[in-house]
C-alpha cells in the first residue's frame, strides 16, 4: 500500500472533524460557550435521519433536510431557552450546562428514536475512482468535498457577507457589537443552528462507518475539541486545518507506529504541542486585560 | 465565630464532630440491612452513593475554588480501582498497599495533565482530562494483563488486620473513607491553603499581586481532585468485587459534575446530599415509577435537567435552598432577633 491510500482515507474522516470542529468555533466565537454537546446534537439529529430513513423509507436526501430542520430547531431552542439566559453566569457555568445537554440529548434519543441501533447508508452505495495505485470510493470523495466546500462557503460567507461580518464583530466584541447596533442574539441564535446543522452532517457523514447509537459521536466530539485546542481558538479556520492535521496524522500513526494506540499517542503528542504552542497552531497570543 | 460558648456547645459545633456523627450515623445501615429492614440492593445503592460523594468532595474543590473542570474523573476513578485489583489479587500485596497504589499513581498521572494543560487557559484542562480519560478508557479495554479487558476484572473482599472483610465491613471502610475526606476536605479549605484558594476565587488577578501562586493552587485543588477519584475507584472496586471497562465512561464524569452542581459548590454535606440524589435517586425512585420506570435514558434526562435548571436558577444548588430555608424558618421563629447568619461549611464569605 502506498503512501497516498491513508491520505485520502484520513481526508475523509477530516471533513467529519472539520465540520464539527467548525460548530464548536462558531459557538465559541459569537457566545463563548464551549459547546461540549456538539456531538451529542449531532448524534440526536443524526439519529433522527436515521429514524427517518428506516421507518418511512424516505431517500437519505430527504431524511437529511428533515435531519436539518430537527438540528436547526434544536439550535433555536437551546440559544432561546437555555444559553441566552446565562448571561450572568461564569465561563464555566455555560461549560457545565453544554455538559447538561450531552445529558438530556443522550437520554432523549433513545425514548424518541427507539433503543435499536440503526444504520445509516453511504450517500453513494459503490463505486470508486483510482489516482495511481490508491483507490477512494465516490462517497469517500464526496464527503472530502462536502467538508471542503461547506468550511470554504462558510469563510467566504464570514468574509465577504454582511452577516459574516455581524458574526465577527459579535466573536470579537459582543457588548461593543450591540452598540453598533448588531442584532447580536440572532447572530447567537444563527451560529447555534448552523452549529446544530454542522454536527448533523458530520453524524450522517460518520454513520455509515459505524452503527446510529446514543455514543457514536464521542469520538467526533472529542476530536473535534482537540482540533479547535491545535488549531486554535482565535481564528475559524484554526479548528478545521487541525480537523485535517488530526486525521492525517492519526491515520499514519495508526499504520505505521500502533493500530491500536495510535489515536491515543496522537493526543498525547498534542498536549505535548501545546507546551511549545500554548495557543495553537494559528493562534495569536491571547491577552487578558485587568 | 461563636460568642462564648460552653464546651458542649463548642464541641456540637465543630466541624469535625458534625463529621464523626454524619458517620456513626452512616454506619448504623448496615446494621438496619441486617436486621432485614433495609433491603441489601438499598445498602449497595447508598453504599455507591457515599462512595461517589467522595469523588465529587473533589471536584467540588477544584470547580468550587479553581472554577476549573475536570472531565476525567471516571478516567482516574477506574484506573484507582484496576490499581487496586491489581495490586490485591495479582500482587498479592493487600489492601494498604493496594489503597495506596490507587492514591498515588492516578495523582502522579494528574499532575503530569495539569502541569501540561493549566499553563495555557483553563479550559484546556477540562479538553486535557476528557482526552486522558478517552486514553485511560481504551487502556482499560486493551490491557489485557492488568484489566482483563471487556470480560471484566474479578476481585474479593479484603482482608484487614488479617480479617476477612465482608460487605457490610467494606461499607464501614467506605464510611469512614468518607468522613476523613470530609475532614481533609474541611481542613484544606480553612488553612493557609483554603485562604489561598478563596483569594483566587475572588479575582485570580488580585491574588496573583498579592503572591499566590495561582498555577501552583490550581494543580493541587486538581491534584486533590484526583486522589479523592483514585481512593473511590478502590472503593468502588471492594465493594462490588468486580470491574468493567464500560463502567468508566463519559457520563459518569458528567454525573459526578451534576453532583457538585447540584448539591452546591463549596458545601461538603451539599456534595454528599448531590451523590444522594443524582446517583440514588433514579437508582431506588425513578426506576420504581409505573409507566416511565422503565424508559432507559430516564436517568440520563433526569441529571442532565438538573444540571441544566441548578446553573440557571439555583447557582448555589441544593445547598443555597437550605440556607434560604433555613433563614426563613429563622426569621419565622424570632422575629424581632436579628436572622441568624447561616453558618457556612466552607466558610463562604
Amino acid at each position: 500500500m502506498g503512501l497516498l491510500q491513508p491520505l485520502l482515507r484520513s481526508l475523509e474522516t477530516g471533513s467529519v472533524y472539520a465540520l464539527a470542529a467548525l460548530g464548536i468555533i462558531l459557538v465559541w466565537r459569537t457566545s463563548r460557550v464551549m459547546h461540549f454537546a456538539q456531538g451529542s446534537m449531532g448524534m440526536f439529529s443524526g439519529t433522527a435521519v436515521a429514524f427517518v430513513l428506516n421507518r418511512t423509507g424516505a431517500p437519505l436526501w430527504a431524511s437529511v433536510l428533515v435531519g436539518a430542520v430537527v438540528a436547526i430547531f434544536l439550535g433555536f431552542a437551546v440559544d432561546v431557552a437555555v444559553i441566552r439566559r446565562l448571561r450572568r453566569a461564569t465561563t464555566v457555568g455555560k461549560e457545565i450546562v453544554t455538559l447538561g445537554l450531552i445529558m438530556v440529548f443522550l437520554g432523549l434519543a433513545p425514548i424518541l428514536f427507539g433503543t435499536e441501533p440503526m444504520l445509516l447508508p453511504k450517500a453513494i452505495p459503490d463505486g470508486a475512482i483510482t489516482i495511481g495505485d490508491a483507490y477512494l470510493s465516490y462517497n469517500g470523495l464526496l464527503n472530502i468535498c462536502l467538508g471542503v466546500a461547506i468550511a470554504a462557503t462558510l469563510f467566504v460567507v464570514l468574509q465577504k457577507t454582511k452577516i459574516g461580518l455581524a458574526i465577527r464583530a459579535t466573536a470579537s466584541d459582543d457588548s461593543t457589537a450591540r452598540l453598533m447596533g448588531i442584532p447580536t442574539r440572532s447572530v447567537t441564535m444563527l451560529a447555534w443552528a448552523t452549529a446544530g446543522v454542522l454536527g448533523m452532517l458530520a453524524a450522517v457523514m460518520i454513520a455509515p462507518a459505524t452503527t446510529v447509537t446514543p455514543t457514536f459521536m464521542n469520538t467526533v466530539q472529542v476530536t473535534a475539541l482537540f482540533a479547535c485546542v491545535l488549531g486554535g481558538f482565535q481564528t475559524f479556520y484554526g479548528p478545521v486545518l487541525g480537523a485535517y492535521l488530526i486525521a492525517v496524522a492519526g491515520n499514519y500513526l495508526q499504520l505505521y507506529v500502533s493500530s491500536v494506540w495510535g489515536e491515543q499517542l496522537l493526543y498525547l503528542l498534542i498536549l505535548l504541542f501545546l507546551l511549545v504552542r500554548p495557543n495553537g497552531l494559528v493562534g495569536k497570543t491571547y491577552l487578558k486585560k485587568v | 465565630m461563636s460568642d462564648a460558648p460552653t464546651t458542649a456547645a463548642r464541641l456540637a459545633r465543630n466541624p469535625h464532630v458534625g463529621f464523626v456523627v454524619f458517620g456513626a450515623l452512616l454506619m448504623l445501615l448496615p446494621v438496619l440491612a441486617s436486621s432485614g429492614l433495609l433491603m441489601t440492593s438499598t445498602l449497595m445503592t447508598l453504599g455507591f452513593t457515599l462512595i461517589y460523594a467522595i469523588v465529587a468532595m473533589g471536584l467540588n474543590l477544584l470547580l468550587g475554588y479553581s472554577g476549573l473542570i475536570s472531565l476525567g474523573t471516571a478516567g482516574f476513578m477506574g484506573l484507582g480501582a484496576y490499581l487496586a485489583a491489581y495490586v490485591q489479587d495479582d500482587l498479592g500485596l493487600g489492601f494498604w498497599v493496594a489503597v495506596l497504589a490507587a492514591l498515588v499513581i492516578p495523582t502522579v498521572i494528574g499532575v503530569l495533565v495539569g502541569v501540561v494543560s493549566l499553563r495555557v487557559r483553563s479550559i484546556y484542562l477540562a479538553i486535557a482530562t476528557l482526552t486522558i480519560s478517552e486514553i485511560l478508557l481504551k487502556t482499560f479495554e486493551q490491557a489485557e494483563w492488568f484489566t482483563h479487558g471487556t470480560a471484566g476484572k474479578q476481585s474479593r473482599y479484603p482482608v484487614l488486620f488479617g480479617v476477612q472483610a465482608d460487605r457490610a465491613v467494606v461499607f464501614l471502610i467506605i464510611v469512614v473513607a468518607l468522613v476523613l475526606v470530609m475532614m481533609l476536605t474541611h481542613n484544606i479549605v480553612h488553612g493557609q491553603l483554603g485562604r489561598a484558594l478563596h483569594a483566587m476565587r475572588a479575582s485570580e488577578v488580585a491574588a496573583q499581586a498579592m503572591g499566590v501562586n495561582v498555577l501552583k493552587y490550581k494543580l493541587f485543588a486538581f491534584a486533590v481532585a484526583t486522589m479523592y477519584a483514585g481512593l473511590a475507584g478502590a472503593l468502588y472496586l471492594f465493594f462490588l468485587k468486580s470491574s468493567y471497562p464500560s463502567t468508566w465512561n463519559l457520563f459518569l464524569s458528567l454525573n459526578v459534575v451534576a453532583m457538585v452542581v447540584v448539591g452546591g459548590l463549596r458545601s461538603i454535606y451539599g456534595t454528599v446530599v448531590g451523590a444522594f440524589v443524582i446517583f440514588a435517586v433514579p437508582e431506588l425512585v425513578l426506576k420504581r415509577l409505573p409507566v416511565i420506570g422503565d424508559v432507559s435514558g430516564l436517568p440520563y434526562i433526569f441529571s442532565g435537567v438538573l444540571i441544566i435548571v441548578a446553573i440557571m436558577f439555583f447557582p448555589q444548588g441544593l445547598r443555597g435552598l437550605w440556607d434560604i430555608g433555613r433563614g426563613l424558618l429563622a426569621r419565622r421563629r424570632r422575629p424581632a432577633e436579628p436572622v441568624e447568619t447561616v453558618r457556612d461549611e466552607v466558610g463562604v464569605r
